[in-house]
């Protein structure tokens, strides 16, 4: 009780603080300057907006979501494959992971058209740009957690006589389990953006549309409260995912190192 | 080759491990170990003293057959080494660090050896708690994972681990040296007591001259640059070996020639 207190006092209060003063300022400088309601519409504006907007922000943001559960799912499944290729041997490691790392450092906006011209528009489109944006993290820790075992390890399962396979299986695999968590936080992240700024170019048709769609569609018609409105459920969103992965992976570590099993 | 290997056991039916003027050069330049010839006999706690960086863990790795001599000739039970690892499977080394999986709990980590020799896993299920209980842990200790034990818990487990295979050779590579004196002294007198009952070959390396005076019969020091060994002492002490052994005048006089030699070769 007392440390739920303290945690209160330390680390929740002064972020949720800073975020009300923030709030109040603006407010306050909105009704002060009167700034035109396109330019900054004032934190109550925003939320009569949200409030009016409530049904179709909140089935845009369970499609955004999908689209990226879907990538994100995708890129820890063949991520995690991808890595295994890589932990197996150093030729096929060397040869292949500078194109790995192009999946880092491709601008999406780039390809973007690519992508729509080979899977049409519509939802498979912007799953596959969350895909690709969350795909490397994924790829760069498992490998790094299936290659960072102890000497000492390798020995003794060596001394033991192990297959490759058990070598894989009882001592790179679960080696990586924490690496794997890391790099799944990442990509969670990384995968909602990537569904929104797949939105942006692919929407999925005149009927249903997503967080991505809703931004540029709110900024081109220069209503700016419903504009902040889909930012901030693109960002809540973003928090979400993170945080359910993370905690997640908090579960899922526990169980590993076994602070669950007392 | 096969007949060479023949003779080599005829000649020595006794000896378990056995190196003729083994070399062995990291790099082509670097060299570690040279001239090293030794014989230990079944049965025997050999230990290998020496400063750190004369080639006692490189000797023990080559005797393991993790890795291969660049000169002179190896064999373990009348075989090369990797070739002994594989005949004949109870071969057990136990690192510096415990090297517990830590996603395995205490039980687990001690079964692992087991599976990967393939083993039958029901007869596992009397072979571990029973040498959990050799080495002095509790059952309560069993479902514990590596990260709540101490750290010399953590060592039980990994010479419990080591001991499950009933191994006829046991290589152990300075495995208390990162505990508290008194730790170590206990570790000392169980692992003792455990040799008494089983009866394996012991190469335990160490830098602790006390620790090598008190558990073996023969300890072999070596010198550095290049490695090599520059004494083999008897150690008279009958088994069982008591604490008290360590008060003993006799103790301290062996413990002090076998450190002098120690000082000559680190000079």
């Amino acid at each position: 009780m007392k440390r739920l207190r303290q945690r209160l006092l330390r680390d929740i209060l002064p972020p949720v603080g800073l975020f009300l003063f923030v709030v109040l300022s603006w407010q306050l400088a909105t009704v002060i300057f009167r700034p035109k309601a396109y330019l900054l519409p004032s934190p109550i504006a925003v939320a009569e907006a949200a409030r009016d907007n409530a049904g179709q922000l909140i089935s845009a943001m369970a499609l955004t979501a999908s689209a990226a559960a879907c990538g994100f799912a995708a890129s820890l499944v063949v991520g995690t494959l991808i890595a295994f290729a890589f932990s197996q041997s150093r030729l096929v490691r060397s040869s292949c992971y500078p194109y790995a790392i192009f999946l880092q450092t491709v601008p999406i906006v780039a390809i973007a058209p690519l992508i729509i011209i080979w899977f049409d528009y519509g939802f498979q489109s912007v799953v596959v740009v969350a895909f690709i944006i969350s795909l490397f993290p994924v790829i760069a820790n498992v490998t790094a957690g299936l290659l960072a075992v102890d000497n000492d390890l390798v020995d003794l399962f060596r001394l033991h006589n192990a297959s490759r396979w058990q070598m894989l299986w009882k001592l790179r695999l679960p080696n990586a389990v924490p690496y794997l968590v890391t790099g799944a936080k990442t990509a969670s992240g990384l995968a909602v953006i990537g569904a929104i700024v797949g939105e942006f170019f692919a929407g999925y048709g005149a009927e249903r549309f997503g967080l991505g769609y809703l931004v540029r569609q709110t900024s081109d018609q220069l209503k700016t409260a419903e504009l902040f409105a889909a930012v901030i459920a693109s960002t809540a969103l973003g928090i979400g995912i993170f945080g359910a992965v993370s905690m997640a992976g908090v579960t899922i570590l526990a169980r590993w190192s076994g602070t669950n099993d007392e | 080759m096969n007949d060479s290997v023949n003779q080599r056991q005829a000649k020595t039916a006794d000896v378990v491990v056995a190196a003729d003027n083994v070399g062995m050069t990291f790099d082509g330049t670097n060299k570690v170990l040279d001239d090293v010839s030794l014989a230990i006999g079944d049965g025997e706690f050999v230990s290998i003293v020496g400063p750190s960086g004369c080639g006692k863990s490189t000797l023990l790795r080559l005797i393991a057959g993790l890795t291969k001599p660049t000169d002179g000739t190896l064999s373990v039970g009348g075989l090369l080494p990797a070739d002994a690892r594989r005949a004949w499977h109870p071969m057990a080394f136990v690192f510096q660090d415990a090297t517990l999986l830590p996603w395995r709990n205490v039980i687990d980590n001690i079964q692992l050896p087991l599976e990967l020799e393939g083993a039958d896993l029901s007869a596992s299920r009397t072979i571990v708690p029973e040498s959990l209980k050799l080495i002095g842990l509790s059952e309560t200790d069993a479902t514990k994972y590596p990260r709540m034990l101490s750290g010399g818990m953590r060592m039980r487990v990994s010479l419990a681990r080591a001991l499950v295979t009933n191994p006829s050779l046991l290589l152990l590579d300075e495995p208390f040296g990162a505990l508290d004196e008194m730790t170590r002294q206990r570790l000392n007198e169980d692992l003792l007591r455990i040799w008494t009952e089983k009866k394996w070959t012991a190469l335990f390396v160490t830098h602790n001259v006390a620790e090598a005076v008190f558990l073996s019969q023969r300890i072999l020091v070596m010198g550095t640059a290049p490695g090599r060994i520059i004494a083999d002492v008897a150690v008279p002490f009958a088994y069982p070996r008591l604490p008290e052994l360590r008060a003993e005048a006799n103790f301290a006089r062996l413990t002090g020639e076998v450190s002098a030699r120690l000082r000559e070769a680190s000079v």
